[in-house]
């Protein structure tokens, strides 16, 4: 990555500025809650994306952790009397630490152990909230408090947009810092990077912890935007959807995905007309990107741009 | 608890457990060859009850020839998807094999699985079931459809397991289960036993739900929950490992149909009767990753 990129830097601060003036445009509600939905995903995908291209460590429970976030937040509110933003910070801590010890658990499986694991986890989450239905309703779905009481589309349109960008911030910071550079070397080579005195056992774990933490922020904002949370936000079917995402956008980056969750989110809503078709041809462009293009849509696209400009320049 | 409400939960485990056994059976196949875990079997598994829907009850063929359809159009389906999506993994097409089979399977399960929900729609199926009526046996009555189908499926694993003991192809499968580059120095097509091995893994799911399509609905979502027990038999088995995977089954089949019955409130119990599996899945893992019958892998 180099450091001082003036056409990076100039592309990120035009796509903020796009999102930023887009609503001026004279964009209908729908389609301003379309993109809050998407950034929420956006949020999901990046979070994701940080755990498997950084680390290398394969999970199939950020849909799980989004809703753990989510649940803990509306559940707290509920039986604590919490304001939401204690809510919001109590299903992120609970996510974080959830994701520790599942970092810690998982610490001597990798590849399609790893992936088991994290589903029989998932799954274990999903169940336990359908079944414990006197607390957490079941599969009728949880009512729970609104964000910003009284608040217009606009209103939760910024809020996201600035929270998604905020904690887009803070992953390419962790990602340029030192813990970034371990993450980098356990995905390359873990035994090598050991050797060398990285604490791969604490990092893979904080890994797993920040993941789960950042999605679980974005399940505690959707349950209190949507203000319906219900345990089918936690399927595996969900899970696909997010990995389709990161996969297109380019799951090496967590800006591309991100952008990734967004495009497929918008996209969902543009092709109603075609029904579940939608989903098949997301599956489709995600094995096709992972066989020809694993550096995805905005990946491949970026390439290409900067090959351009040497040609030019 | 009496005698005949034992015996009618052992009885329910090991039909369950025979469907169970068929899975997993095609998942520990393509696991031992390709030394890749089919994140898609569950899929083709449902496909496999479309199949035999579509071929008993829209082009009106017999139910046993309705399995047989299913087991075929599995077995080419199978077949290409190694072709295309597999295979480059042993090549060094791909950068990260590992992440890319596991993300390529997951992927192609979500395609399959809103594949069918597009083509045949949400709502459930039910065709014919192979036989009708029941059988007693003294005071216990079990349903025919069922005894069937897991009759059919413990013939199906007999026929597999003799035609890997004795048949060329059950030889080469083996000797590459044991040893890729030992198979390839005495002559083995590598390539083509991976062919063979996600083909026949492929239909073996295919059959079992054929065979248990008709006795439960056939549902877009139906192959989810059969594909997490088969992933947590051949974990339990050991990876690879096919003997592992039928005492898998059976000790699965079993902790299932009786841990249903220790918690007192009926749909509590009901509710958390696919999660028993997972928590072995969970245990297993972390104490001996390399299952009963496995053998260690550095990293897989």
């Amino acid at each position: 990555m180099t450091q001082r990129d003036p056409w990076k830097a100039a592309t990120v601060a035009l796509l903020l500025l796009a999102f930023i003036g887009l609503p001026l445009l004279g964009l209908t509600e729908y389609w301003i809650y379309t993109l809050t939905i998407g950034f929420y995903y956006a949020l999901l995908a990046a979070s994701w994306s940080l755990l498997v291209g950084y680390v290398g460590r394969i999970s199939f429970a950020q849909a799980a952790m989004s809703g753990l976030g989510g649940y803990v937040s509306a559940l707290s509110i509920v039986y604590f009397n919490l304001p939401v933003v204690g809510g919001l910070a109590l299903g992120v801590l609970l996510a974080g630490i959830i994701g520790f010890a599942l970092g810690l658990l998982t610490l001597r499986l990798h590849g399609a152990y790893l992936g088991l694991t994290t589903i029989a986890f998932a799954e274990i989450l999903r169940i336990t909230i359908t079944a414990e239905h006197g607390v957490t309703q079941g599969s009728r779905g949880l009512r729970t408090a609104a964000l910003i009481p009284g608040g217009t589309r606009l209103d939760y349109y910024y809020l996201f947009l600035a929270v998604t960008a905020f904690c887009l911030v803070l992953m390419w910071l962790l990602i340029r810092s030192r813990i970034g550079l371990f993450f980098q070397s356990i995905r390359e080579d873990e035994d090598g990077a050991a050797s060398l005195g990285v604490n791969v056992t604490l990092w893979k774990a904080f890994a797993f912890a920040c993941s789960s933490a950042f999605a679980g922020l974005a399940g505690g904002l959707y349950a209190h935007f949507v203000q319906l949370i219900a345990p089918s936000m936690m399927s595996l079917q969900e899970m696909g959807f997010i990995l389709a995402m990161a996969v297109i956008g380019g799951f090496h980056n967590v800006l591309y995905a991100a952008l990734g969750g967004v495009l497929l989110q918008t996209l969902l809503e543009a092709l109603r007309e075609f029904g579940q078709w939608r989903l098949v041809i997301f599956a489709l462009v995600a094995i096709l990107m992972l066989r020809f293009a694993p550096n995805g849509l905005f990946g491949t696209l970026a390439a290409a741009m900067a090959k351009g400009r040497k040609r030019h320049g | 608890m009496s005698l005949l409400a034992i015996s009618e939960q052992a009885i329910n485990g090991l039909i369950v457990s025979a469907i169970y056994a068929l899975t997993a059976l095609g998942l520990a196949i393509i696991f031992g060859v390709l030394r890749i875990v089919n994140f898609a079997h569950g899929e083709f598994y449902m496909l496999g009850g479309y199949a035999y829907y579509v071929a008993v009850t829209t082009l009106g063929v017999p139910p046993v020839l309705g399995v047989a359809t299913a087991g075929c159009a599995l077995m080419v389906l199978g077949g290409l998807v190694e072709w295309l999506l597999i295979r480059p993994v042993h090549q060094g097409k791909v950068d990260r094999p590992d992440e890319y089979a596991i993300m390529v399977t997951f992927a192609l399960s979500i395609l399959l699985l809103n594949l069918a929900n597009s083509v045949f729609g949400p709502w459930p199926q039910r065709p014919q079931p192979l036989f009708r009526g029941r059988v007693e046996i003294g005071e216990l009555v079990i349903s025919g459809d069922r005894l069937a189908a897991a009759g059919m499926a413990v013939l199906l694993i007999t026929v597999v397991l003799l035609a890997l003991r004795f048949t060329w192809a059950g030889k080469a499968v083996r000797a590459v289960s044991q040893n890729r580059q030992a198979a390839e120095i005495y002559g083995i097509s590598v390539a083509r036993v991976g062919l063979i091995a996600f083909g026949v893994g492929a239909a073996l799911a295919g059959l079992a739900g054929a065979l248990i399509g008709p006795v439960f609905n056939v549902t877009p979502p139906m192959g989810v929950v059969p594909a997490i027990k088969a992933y947590i038999i051949v974990v339990l088995g050991g990876l690879g490992s096919i003997p592992g995977a039928i005492i898998g089954a059976l000790i699965l089949g079993q902790v299932e149909s009786f841990a249903t019955i220790l918690i007192p409130d009926p749909s509590r119990a009901l509710a958390y009767k696919d999660a028993y599996g997972l928590l072995v899945l969970v245990l297993i893992l972390l104490v001996r990753p390399q299952g009963l019958f496995g053998t260690r892998e550095r990293r897989a």
